[in-house]
This record gives structure tokens, sequence and C-alpha cells, in this order.
């Protein structure tokens, strides 16, 4: 009987497989040799998961959200507290974010005590440094968007903060917040940010940062003598 | 069950795992993304629409109200106009007025004893029931209360 049903999938396998060679592309990915190697590489999957899930309940978030000064709080009650578990993916995406820049750099300190950013993996390395930046940028936009004070006073302290930048400072905040200060501009321009500039951008580098390290494989520890 | 290899115990481990945290998300995502189709907030309250006395036996009377109607996370007031009429001063039947058909409203023209309906000349009578023209069914009718000397209908 089980014998059965494992020839059946695995006739649908070698049907999908004839087509697309998926098998070669999974053994690619799941199936190669690895270093023996301790629990601290398991901090850029770790890292890949909560990534997953802040796309997920991103998305989810967007069903509701509205990116409008008179409403975007309001909407964000809505969420929080009379949605059915509203309070848990919006819960999932908050905590969700502290997770993402807690694991990106801890993954980030495993590369750097190990020299894993050394030949041949400097690639790897960069894409690894834009990554990292680019969640700080996540984390700056996507804190505006509950549209209540913490987020507003948090906004402009972190606008303030870019507007120190040597020459471009002041022009730099005034691109960033779409004026002289926080108004119904800056909210939107935060929110496309946060779900589509940066998104595309992240996806992108996620992508060739995940095919280098099944390229070049991953590192060993560090021995003594190295 | 003695076959079973150290790596085939990983792989179902990973798999139900994965199950487990995916279920774990998607259920309330389900039920987070199908919620508000189903709330019915609004529906069952009791609106009041005028004193009893402004009611008298003989033609309906149009009575308005204002509703506060929950869309979301926004309120926004709604006119509701219903064609009331009673024919011992105790009993009261309430007649919307949008027709059944496309949703014009229709007027009450005494020397007929009708509702008349200026978009495709349909006509219902007293009852609300059609006695002419394209309408698929009556007037919606309300239930109706008095209470204190004001004619409160229930929202549907």
């Amino acid at each position: 009987m089980a014998n059965r049903k494992e020839t059946r999938s695995a006739r649908v396998g070698d049907w999908v497989d004839e087509r697309s060679g998926w098998r070669l592309a999974w053994s690619t990915v799941f199936i190669r040799k690895i270093p023996k190697v301790n629990w601290l590489y398991t901090l850029g999957s770790a890292t890949l998961f909560v990534l997953v899930i802040q796309v997920v309940t991103g998305v989810l978030l967007t069903f509701y959200y509205v990116p409008e000064p008179a409403q975007a709080h309001a909407s964000v009650r809505y969420i929080t507290h009379e949605l059915s578990f509203g309070w848990l993916i919006r819960g999932l995406h908050h905590f969700g974010a502290s997770a993402m820049v807690i694991l990106t750099i801890a993954h980030m300190l495993r590369v750097v005590l190990y020299g894993a950013y050394k030949y041949p993996r400097e690639i790897t390395w960069l894409t690894g440094v834009m990554l990292l930046l680019l969640v700080f940028s996540f984390g700056f936009t996507g804190y505006l968007l509950p549209w209540d004070q913490r987020a507003y006073w948090a906004s402009v302290v972190g606008t303030q903060i870019a507007e120190v930048t040597p020459f471009i400072g002041s022009w730099l905040k005034t691109v960033m917040l779409g004026g002289e200060e926080i108004s119904a501009l800056t909210l939107p321009r935060f929110y496309g940010a946060h779900v589509w500039a940066l998104p595309a951008i992240l996806l992108s580098l996620v992508g060739i940062h995940l095919y280098l390290v099944v390229r070049n494989g991953i590192t060993s520890i560090p021995k003594k003598d190295e | 069950m003695a076959d079973v290899t150290r790596r085939r115990f990983l792989v179902r481990a990973i798999a139900v795992m994965a199950g487990a945290i995916a279920a774990m998300v998607g259920a309330p995502a389900i039920g987070y993304l199908i919620g508000p189709s189903s709330d019915r907030s609004g529906s069952g309250d009791w609106i009041p629409l005028g004193t009893a006395t402004s009611v008298q036996p003989g033609d309906p009377v149009l009575m308005k109200a204002t509703v506060e109607r929950k869309s979301g996370w926004l309120t926004d007031s709604q006119e509701v106009s219903v064609f009331v009429s009673t024919e011992n001063g105790q009993n009261f039947t309430a007649l919307s007025n949008v027709c059944t058909h496309l949703g014009c409203r229709v007027r009450w023209v005494p020397d007929q004893s009708g509702f008349f309906c200026p978009c495709h000349n349909a006509v219902f009578a007293r009852d609300g029931s059609v006695a002419t023209g394209p309408p698929p069914r009556p007037l919606d009718s309300f239930e109706t209360k008095l209470e204190d000397g004001t004619i409160f209908i229930k929202e549907a």
C-alpha cells in the first residue's frame, strides 16, 4: 500500500523532473556537502526564516493598513483590537522586526569572527553588508507607519540624525521627509519605501546572497594555526 | 519501525515542525482575512424614527432617521427613509422607500393609493407588494415597535 503510493509520487516527481530538472536544483541547494560546523552556522537560516515571517505578515497587514495621516493610526488600532488575530499578525511583524536586526547582526558577527568573509566569499560579504543596511532601513521606515507619538518623534530624531551628514545632510533630510518636517507627504513615502522599494532591493540581494552561499559552499570553523 | 534511519527521522521531524509553524501562522491568517466579511455590526439595532402621533391612519408617512454605520475603522452616517403607516395608531408597518428593482426611491401617490417608482414606472401596493412593473419582490419591510410614543424600526 505504502509502496504503491510511493511509486505514484515518484512517477509524478519523474514527470515534473523531466520537464524542469527540479531534482538537480533540489539536491544542489539542500543535499550539498558541508564541513562539520556548529549551531552558530544556523544564524543565516534563522534570519531567512524570520524574513519569510516578515514578508507574510507584512503582506497581510497591507490588507487593512492605510498610509494616510487621518486614517493610519485608526487602521492600526482596528487591526490590533478589532480584527480576529490582527494582534497576532501585527505582533509577529513587530517583534519579527527586532528579531531581524538581532539575527542579522549575530550572523554578521559569526562571519567576521570566523573569517568567513575572505576569498572567495567577498561578494557574499558585500551583499550581506548591504542587506544589513536594508534591514535597518526597513526598521526605520516601518517605525513611522503606526503613526502614533512614538512613531512621529522617532522619525523626527531619525531624520535629524541624517541631517548631520556632512555637506548633504539638510538636503537628505528634506528628501526623506518630502519637505521640511513630517507631513502628509512623509507617511506615504515611508510606506512606499517600506512595502515596495526596499523589499524589491532586499529580495534581489537575498537571491544573490543565497546563490553565492550555495555556489561557494560554507566555510569550516577556522583551526588554531590558521 | 526499526527501519527508520536517522536521516529519514530528521526529514520527517523537519516536515512536521515546518507544517506546525505554517499552520500556526496560516490558520489565524485565514481568520484575519475573512473576518470583516462576516461582521454584521449594526444589524438588529433599534432605530428611533419619530413620534407615533405623526402617523395617522390613512396615507403612509415618510420618516427619516440618521444611522451611524461602521465600516472598518470609519463611521459614516447614513440616512434611512421609511414609509410608516398604521391602521389603528397602535400597530405600525414600515416599508423601505428603495425600489427592489434597481434601487430608485419610490414615492407615495395618494390618488392611486400606491408607491410609484419614477425609474421604470413600477407601482407597489399599500402593503408593499408589486402591483405592476419590473420589481422582483415587494418593498423591504422593517420590524417595528412603539415605545414611549416613539416608533422604532429594527435594522436588518
